[in-house]
């Protein structure tokens, strides 16, 4: 039978043509070829009559049954093509550069303040704050700082007039809050401080300190130690050693200023740690009664500890900072490193 | 205060190297900075803090050597043998006139000595500690300041018209010319030591250079006196002149060594320069202070944290010098040493026997926590909350100086008598104390622009400082200021977008909002403003707006726009609710009309909005200006606005005629009070 065989080729025919189909345009020439006006099958289809009625049932079944194989497979591949070539078309190239949304940095001091302030809440602190313009009462007689006393001399002040100065360190916030409040206390004071020092790479007649403040009975330089030792393995990293040294400050005693591990050399000893390997981070002690006495604590009742650290000196190390002024020229190629 | 490693052996044979009685020493308290070889001795640096002026000599910190090492202390010969002596040699009257500034005063006189230099020991000793040698009666008494930190000095006494000493304040006007040569004029409150006629040493800071010791000088006159601290002190301050002898005697020297230091140096000078140490006198009384301290060992370790035994206690107080006179249980009676004036309470007895016993020994622990319910103050909270937008909003925080110059203060501060001003500024630049952070805002954004940074989006919180009141007390309060310059964006889909005015009211809003606080703006002028808008909140002023005009961004060396804010934080943070309440999501579909209004161009927007929502009340969801035109379309001196008003309720759908019906009404109400048509 020629005709069935020829079916047979021309489904090949078709097969293989339809493959090779790139483009929707493609598709549609195969189309035309086959199932158009012109199309050998229609021809075949139409030809129908000329047949024997026998071959006529057989060829009639297998050439409608082609023709409707070709259609779909035809409508089916030509909706391939179509989206592959619209995504072709729409292809982006995603190595241009993206219109990225701004995002704003956050001040290297206020970030160590906070990160100084959220480690002392964690271990129970509050967060107290107080003025910066302050009385001597404040800032040096209640803290057992007596006026033409040379312990006066590490303290050099601002003066506004002669009842108000800038304060030196925000202790005055120590005696407001024992003023105010009872105790038990255990409270941080964070804020800016002002000394006249000449402007250098080290120095700064604004700066910012956090200070802290823990009063009840039985209050023990050892728990003094164990908040410092705390604070500083989750500021400076778990591996570092403290070391407190005795000193002296008016408003405790015993007095200590306490040293860390240097976190540049690990305490090998390096230009930062000036070689001995150990870097001064704060002062700190046991609150002097005499303190207590100026507030009216019932200074055989209680005991408190005390401490107090420059933020700028801390960011400093943490960052790799040398110069204390970068901190207020506000270069935003500085301030951006810190997002 | 410079301490010689050999020179410190002559008193305590302290066993250990140099590098570990540097340790021992930093540990207990009297800080090494550093170590210097100076061949065949080791000279360290030390730091004293002020309340050890027993640590500013040699032999103090021998004792604290001897302390820390547990080792005997040796001290030098502190008497005149009677075989040096000529009681009945020559002596010199001293009279003080003002007692409280100088409460003792002693005088020995040395006749027949022969000034030269000094041995090579003396000279070693002084120079490693940084001193000059001078002649063997100099060197001497300097040898002696060191060693005992009693402070000395030699007249010649040849030279002292009348042969007498006079302890008094200076007269008005009088001069001295001092032995360094320079000529410096008294006030009355200082205390000088005189002669018959003219000072000859400004009490225990310098000695006057007429009655120096020279090479031709015979017979001295040997001073050794206490003089009160803050008169040493102030007067040092008010000349400008401090020297090794006004620093010791500022912080108090030992009241009990004053005439043991005297008869050291005399050994010395006799030994030195031969002679004879003739005639004592004296003036005043002075009796050191007899303090007993009842020390509770037990309260000591409570203190510490740490128990101590009572034997290690006694052993640690007798080393520094002290006394028990009784006992009873853990309760010891301590008498303190006269060069230990700083101990007077029990609790400087415990940070003695802490440092001694050392600080490391003591164990760190957390015992307790104070149990706080609120451990951040609203105000705080809210500031956090404020750090948490600003820099999503893509604003980088910057941080400036309180301080800054009169001037500046002056170009955003309306009235001159409210500024706070320092009395002792370290320059002009830093006088005062900031009105405005626009100051500082404006110096940060000139000194990126400067620099080649053009596009900055600053904020900054701070305190502004003012004085007001009646009492013209100083307030401080906490400001908000914001700075947007050049450009917003800069990328190659929507080219460059220049920071503007609408983009820093944007922010403004932005951050109200996040706050749930309302937020307004009406016309205010301000001087330096271009379009200086007031900001309002709840019916309450809260800060300014606008563009900085040219003039004052001049004085920054700024040539591009620079749009600032200031909002006053105060009333932010007290009316801000920082609970999250919930309200139902809308249940049910709104709808959205556009109105295209016709109007004169300086019609303002904000009447057109006021007029869309009091005309719809509740019916509308929200009215969002959708487009502005001005152009040749809608001809000149008008502007075209476009609406989208979104209708909606809560309760249920609105019909379509009721929509209609409030959109006609809305049109009309337009029309009818701000006389516009439609497009």
């Amino acid at each position: 039978m020629d005709v069935l065989k020829r079916l047979d080729e021309i489904k090949k025919e078709f097969e293989a043509e339809l493959g090779g189909c790139a483009s929707p345009r493609e598709v549609e020439e195969v189309r035309v070829k086959y199932l158009g006006r012109k199309g050998e099958l229609t021809g075949i289809l139409r030809s129908i009559s000329d047949l024997s009625a026998r071959e006529r049932g057989e060829v009639g079944k297998k050439a409608n049954i082609l023709k409707n194989e070709m259609a779909e497979n035809i409508r089916s591949f030509g909706l391939e093509k179509t989206a592959e070539s619209r995504k072709k078309a729409e292809k982006l190239d995603i190595t241009m550069p993206g219109a990225s949304p701004a995002v704003g940095a956050v001040h290297p001091i206020t970030q160590t303040m906070a990160r100084i302030n959220e480690i002392f809440v964690s271990l129970g602190f509050s967060i107290a704050e107080g003025p910066e313009v302050e009385t001597e009462f404040y800032n040096f007689e209640a803290l057992n700082i007596p006026a033409d006393h040379p312990s006066r001399d590490a303290f050099d002040t601002f003066y506004i007039d002669n009842e108000y100065l800038l304060r030196s360190h925000t202790s005055n916030v120590q005696i407001h809050v024992m003023q105010k409040q009872k105790p038990p206390i255990q409270a941080i004071m964070p804020g800016r401080v002002y000394r006249p020092d000449a402007v250098d790479a080290s120095h700064s007649f604004m700066f910012h300190q956090v200070e802290g403040l823990m009063v009840d009975e039985d209050v023990t330089f050892a728990d003094l130690k164990g908040a410092l030792l705390l604070f500083c393995k989750s500021m400076f990293g778990k591996d570092i050693k403290l070391r407190f040294r005795p000193h002296f400050f008016p408003f405790t005693e015993p007095s200590a200023e306490v040293d860390i591990t240097c976190i540049i050399c690990g305490g090998q000893g390096c230009r930062v740690c000036k070689g001995n390997g150990w870097l001064e981070i704060m002062g700190a002690g046991m609150v002097n009664p005499r303190v207590f006495e100026a507030v009216k604590y019932d200074a055989r009742k209680y005991t408190g500890y005390a401490f107090g650290m420059g933020v700028e000196r801390i960011a400093m190390l943490v960052h790799g900072i040398e110069d204390i002024r970068l901190f207020y020229e506000n270069d935003i190629r500085f301030l951006r490193q810190f997002i | 205060m410079k301490l010689s490693y050999q020179w410190l052996k002559e008193y305590v044979n302290i066993g250990v190297k140099p590098e570990e009685l540097a340790r021992g020493l930093t540990m207990s308290g009297s800080e090494v900075e550093t170590i210097e070889d100076t061949g065949g001795d080791k000279v360290m640096n030390l730091e004293i803090t002020s309340n050890r002026p027993d640590c500013l000599s040699i032999i103090g910190l021998a004792r604290e050597a001897s302390t820390v090492f547990d080792k005997d202390l040796t001290l030098p010969m502190m008497a005149v043998p009677e075989e040096r002596a000529d009681k009945n040699g020559p002596r010199a009257e001293c009279v003080i006139k003002n007692k409280k500034l100088c409460p003792y005063y002693a005088a020995r006189v040395i006749t027949g000595v022969q000034v030269k230099g000094s041995s090579e020991k003396i000279k070693k000793y002084i120079t490693s500690l940084g001193l000059r040698p001078v002649n063997n009666i100099v060197d001497a008494t300097n040898f002696c300041l060191m060693e005992t930190g009693q402070p000395l000095h030699a007249f010649d006494l040849d030279k002292i018209k009348g042969g007498k000493i006079i302890v008094r304040e200076a007269a008005k006007g009088e001069k001295i010319v001092t032995i360094d040569g320079v000529r410096r004029e008294l006030k009355p409150d200082m205390l000088v030591i005189a002669d018959e006629s003219d000072p000859i040493a400004i009490a225990g800071v310098m000695g006057g250079r007429d009655t120096e010791v020279t090479e031709s000088t015979r017979n001295i006159l040997l001073e050794s006196a206490y003089f009160d601290p803050v008169s040493v002190r102030q007067t040092a301050r008010s000349l400008g002149l401090s020297s090794d002898s006004s620093y010791r005697f500022e912080r108090g020297v030992d009241k009990g060594m004053i005439v043991s230091s005297q008869n050291r140096a005399a050994n010395l000078i006799f030994e030195e320069a031969g002679g004879k140490i003739c005639g004592f006198s004296e003036a005043g009384v002075l009796k050191p202070e007899e303090t007993r301290i009842v020390l509770d060992i037990e309260r000591a370790s409570r203190v510490l944290g740490e128990s101590l035994q009572k034997k290690g206690v006694m052993r640690i107080l007798e080393r520094l010098g002290m006394t028990i006179s009784a006992e009873k249980g853990l309760a010891i009676t301590v008498h303190v040493p006269s060069f230990r004036e700083d101990l007077k309470k029990e609790v400087d007895l415990i940070e003695e026997i802490a440092r001694i016993y050392g600080y490391d020994r003591i164990p760190a622990k957390i015992t307790k926590i104070i149990p706080q319910v609120t451990r951040k103050e609203h105000s705080r909270k809210v500031i956090e909350k404020i750090y948490r937008i600003l820099p999503a909003l893509g604003l980088d925080e910057i941080m400036t100086y309180s301080l800054i110059s009169r001037q500046a203060a002056g170009r955003f501060s309306g009235i001159n008598d409210d500024i706070v001003e320092l009395k002792n500024p370290l320059s002009e630049e830093h006088q005062v104390l900031t009105p405005q952070l626009i100051d500082g805002m404006l110096r940060a954004v000139g000194w990126n622009i400067n620099r080649g940074s053009r596009d900055l989006r600053f904020f900054e919180m701070g305190k502004i400082y003012s004085r007001a009141g009646w009492k013209r007390s100083v307030t401080e309060t906490p400001v908000l200021c914001i700075a947007l310059t050049g450009a917003l964006r800069r990328d190659w889909q929507e080219g460059e977008r220049p920071a503007g005015f609408y983009d820093l009211k944007g922010i403004v809003e932005a951050l109200f909002e996040t706050l749930k606080l309302p937020v307004e703006f009406a016309v205010s002028p301000i001087a330096w403003l271009d379009n200086a808008a007031e900001i309002r909140s709840a019916k309450a002023n809260a800060g300014f707006l606008g563009t900085v005009d040219t003039a004052t961004l001049g004085a920054y060396d700024i040539s591009q726009s620079v749009h600032v804010c200031q909002i006053k934080l105060d009333g932010v943070i007290e009316k801000t609710d920082l609970r999250n309440h919930y309200h139902a999501i809308p249940k049910f579909p709104s709808s959205t009309r556009d109105i295209s209004i016709l109007c004169d161009r300086f019609l303002a927007a904000g009447r057109i909005k006021e007029v869309i929502c009091s005309t719809g009340e509740d019916l509308i969801v929200d009215a969002r200006l959708k487009d502005v035109y001005e152009g040749e379309q809608v001809g000149s001196g008008k502007k075209s606005l476009t609406y989208s008003v979104t209708y909606g309720l809560d309760t249920r759908t609105l019909t379509d005629q009721e929509i209609e019906g409030v959109h006609s009404r809305v049109k009309d109400a337009l029309s009818g009070k701000l006389n516009v048509t439609f497009r």
